[in-house]
C-alpha cells in the first residue's frame, strides 16, 4: 500500500512506488481474502452471540434502505426501460412478433436484471457509505475507542450494517424489480405498441426463478456489506487514506457481485433450470 | 418550522442541492472546453493520468468483461434453447454486451476504481490545502489538475470498453463452448452474420459520453470537498452516486437517440 501520504500531487511518485509494490501484489491479495474471511466468520459469530444495541439494526435499515431508496428507484426504471428497448430491437431483427416479449421480459427480470444489474447501482451507493462511515471512524480513532471499551468493532459497526444490508438489500431489489418492470411496460405499450394485455404475461415465471432471484439478493446484500465494511476497518493515512478505503469498497464488492453472480446463475442453471 | 411545510421544504431543500451541483458540473465543462481552445495541458500530468486510470485499471476491466460474456451466454442458453435455435446465442449475446451491457458495467466498474480514487485525490488535496497552494504559486488549478483528468478518463474509458469487448467475446465463446457445445469457429462465425459495425459502435459512443459523465462530476465533487478526512468520505460517496445516476440517465438518452 501506498506509504507517502503528503506528496501525492507532485508527478513523480507512481512510478518508483509501483515498481515497489508490484512484487507484493498477490501477497497482498492473499492477506485481504483472508482478511475479509476472518471478518465474515467474526460477523457470523456475533449475530448468534454478541451484545444487541437496541435500535441499531433499525437506524442502520434506516441509513441503507430508505435512503438509497430514491437513487435506486430512479436507476431501476431506467434499467428496465433501456433492457426491454433494447430486447425488442433485438427480437424485431429475427421475429416481427412482439407478443412473447412480455413473458421473457418478466422472467429474464426476475432470474437476472433485478438482482444482479440492480445490485451493482446498489453496491456503489452502500458500499462506498460503509466504508466512508467506518473509515472515518478508524482514522479518527474511534474503533480504537471501542476496543478500549471492551466492544469489537465488528460486533459494534459491522453486525448491524450487514443485518440491516441484507434486509434492506432484499426489499430494495424486489421494489426495484416492480419499478424496473412497470418503466419495461410503459416503453413496451407507448414505444412499440405491444397490446397492454399480452405484455403481461406471467405464465413462464416459475417458483424457481422466483427462488433464485431472491437468493441473489440475499447473498449480494451481505456480500456487500461485508467487503465494504472490511475495506473500511482496514483504512490507514488520514483523509487520503479513507478516499482509497472508499474506492476499494465500491471495487471490491462490484466485483465480488459480479463473481458471485457468475457462480450462482451457473448453479441455478441446473438446480432451478429455466 | 410547523410539521406542514416539512416535507416541501425537504424537497425544496434537496432539488436545490441538486440544481447547485447540477450548475457546479456545467460551469467546470464551461472552465474546461474554455481551456481546450487552443488546447493546454499539462503533458506529464496527462501522461501520468492515463497510466493510472487506463494501464492500471486493465486488469478489473478484463475479468469484468470476461465474467459478463459468460453471463450473457448463461441467460441467452434457455431462451435460444426455447426457439431451437442454438447458433443465435452468439449474436444474442454479443448484441446486449456490446450495446448495452458492456458499456454499462464497465462504466460502473470504472466509476468505483477511478472516479472514486480521482475524488479521492483531489479531495484530499483541497483538504490538505494543496491547491491553495497551487494558486499561491500562479499555478491554475483547472488547467494542471482538471483537463488532464478529464481527457484521461474520457479516453481511457473509450479504450477500455473497446478491450473489454474482446474479453466479454472470449468469455462467451468459452460459456458457449461449455454449455451448448457450440465450436468456436461456428459461434463467431454466426455472430459475425448477424452483427453490424453500428452495434460496436453504439457502445463505443456510449462510453464516450459516460467518461464525460464520470470525469466531470468526480472532478467536481472532489474540488468541492470540505471538512477533514470524513469530508473526504462524504465527497467520495456523493461523487460515485452522482455519477452512477449521469450513467443511467446517459445510457437511457443514448439508446433512444442512436437506435
Amino acid at each position: 500500500m501506498t506509504t507517502a501520504t503528503e506528496t501525492n500531487a507532485m508527478p513523480t511518485k507512481t512510478d518508483a512506488e509501483a515498481e515497489v509494490r508490484k512484487p507484493g501484489a498477490f501477497q497482498f491479495y492473499a492477506e485481504e481474502l483472508s482478511d475479509l474471511l476472518r471478518v465474515t466468520i467474526r460477523t457470523f459469530y456475533y449475530i448468534v452471540r454478541g451484545k444487541r444495541e437496541k435500535g441499531d439494526v433499525i437506524r442502520q435499515c434506516f441509513e441503507i434502505g430508505n435512503k438509497s431508496m430514491f437513487f435506486m428507484a430512479v436507476t431501476m426504471a431506467f434499467i428496465g426501460a433501456i433492457v426491454l428497448f433494447q430486447m425488442c430491437m433485438q427480437a424485431k431483427r429475427i421475429i416481427p412478433d412482439l407478443t412473447m416479449i412480455g413473458g421473457m421480459y418478466a422472467k429474464l427480470l426476475i432470474r437476472e436484471l433485478a438482482p444482479s444489474v440492480g445490485a451493482m447501482p446498489f453496491a456503489t451507493r452502500v458500499g462506498a457509505g460503509i466504508a466512508a462511515e467506518i473509515g472515518s471512524m478508524v482514522v479518527t480513532e474511534q474503533t480504537d475507542a471501542l476496543r478500549m471499551s471492551g466492544a469489537d468493532p465488528v460486533d459494534y459497526l459491522v453486525v448491524p450494517r450487514f443485518v440491516a444490508s441484507v434486509i434492506m438489500g432484499t426489499i430494495v431489489l424486489v421494489l426495484g424489480a416492480g419499478i424496473a418492470y412497470g418503466a419495461g411496460f410503459v416503453v413496451g405499450v407507448t414505444t412499440f405498441d405491444i397490446n397492454p394485455n399480452t405484455f403481461i404475461n406471467f405464465t413462464s415465471v416459475k417458483g424457481g426463478d422466483v427462488a433464485l432471484g431472491l437468493i441473489k439478493c440475499v447473498c449480494y446484500g451481505g456480500i456487500i456489506a461485508l467487503v465494504s465494511s472490511q475495506r473500511g476497518l482496514r483504512t490507514f493515512g488520514g483523509s487520503e487514506g479513507v478516499g482509497i478505503a472508499t474506492t476499494q469498497a465500491v471495487v471490491g464488492s462490484l466485483f465480488a457481485v459480479i463473481v458471485a453472480n457468475f457462480i450462482l446463475s451457473s448453479v441455478g442453471h441446473f438446480v432451478f433450470p429455466p | 418550522m410547523s410539521t406542514a411545510l416539512a416535507l416541501p421544504a425537504k424537497i425544496g431543500a434537496s432539488l436545490l442541492q441538486i440544481a447547485e451541483q447540477a450548475g457546479g458540473i456545467a460551469i467546470m465543462a464551461g472552465q474546461i472546453l474554455r481551456r481546450l481552445l487552443p488546447p493546454k495541458i499539462d503533458r506529464i500530468e496527462f501522461f501520468r493520468n492515463m497510466y493510472r486510470m487506463g494501464v492500471q485499471s486493465t486488469a478489473i476491466v478484463a475479468a469484468t468483461a470476461f465474467f459478463t460474456g459468460c453471463i450473457m451466454v448463461i441467460q441467452a442458453a434457455p431462451i435460444v434453447q426455447n426457439f431451437n435455435a442454438n447458433h443465435y446465442v452468439g449474436w444474442s449475446a454479443m448484441f446486449t454486451t456490446f450495446r448495452e451491457i458492456g458499456p454499462l458495467l464497465i462504466a460502473l466498474m470504472f466509476n468505483g476504481r477511478v472516479g472514486a480514487n480521482n475524488t479521492a485525490e483531489l479531495g484530499t488535496m483541497v483538504v490538505t490545502e494543496q491547491i491553495d497552494a497551487l494558486r499561491a504559486l500562479a499555478i491554475d488549478p483547472v488547467t494542471y489538475l482538471v483537463v488532464p483528468r478529464v481527457l484521461s478518463m474520457i479516453i481511457t474509458m473509450t479504450a477500455l470498453v473497446i478491450l473489454g469487448d474482446a474479453l466479454a467475446i472470449l468469455g462467451a465463446i468459452v460459456m458457449a463452448n461449455v454449455m451448448l457445445d457450440m465450436h468456436p469457429v461456428g459461434f463467431v462465425n454466426h455472430a459475425l452474420e448477424m452483427l453490424v459495425l453500428w452495434d460496436f459502435l453504439v457502445g463505443v459512443i456510449k462510453a464516450f459520453f459516460y467518461g464525460s459523465m464520470i470525469s466531470l462530476s468526480s472532478c467536481y465533487f472532489g474540488l468541492a470537498t470540505r471538512g477533514g478526512a470524513p469530508g473526504v468520505g462524504r465527497a467520495v460517496n456523493a461523487s460515485v452516486v452522482a455519477s452512477a445516476s449521469g450513467v443511467f440517465i446517459a445510457d437511457y438518452i443514448s439508446s433512444f437517440v442512436l437506435g
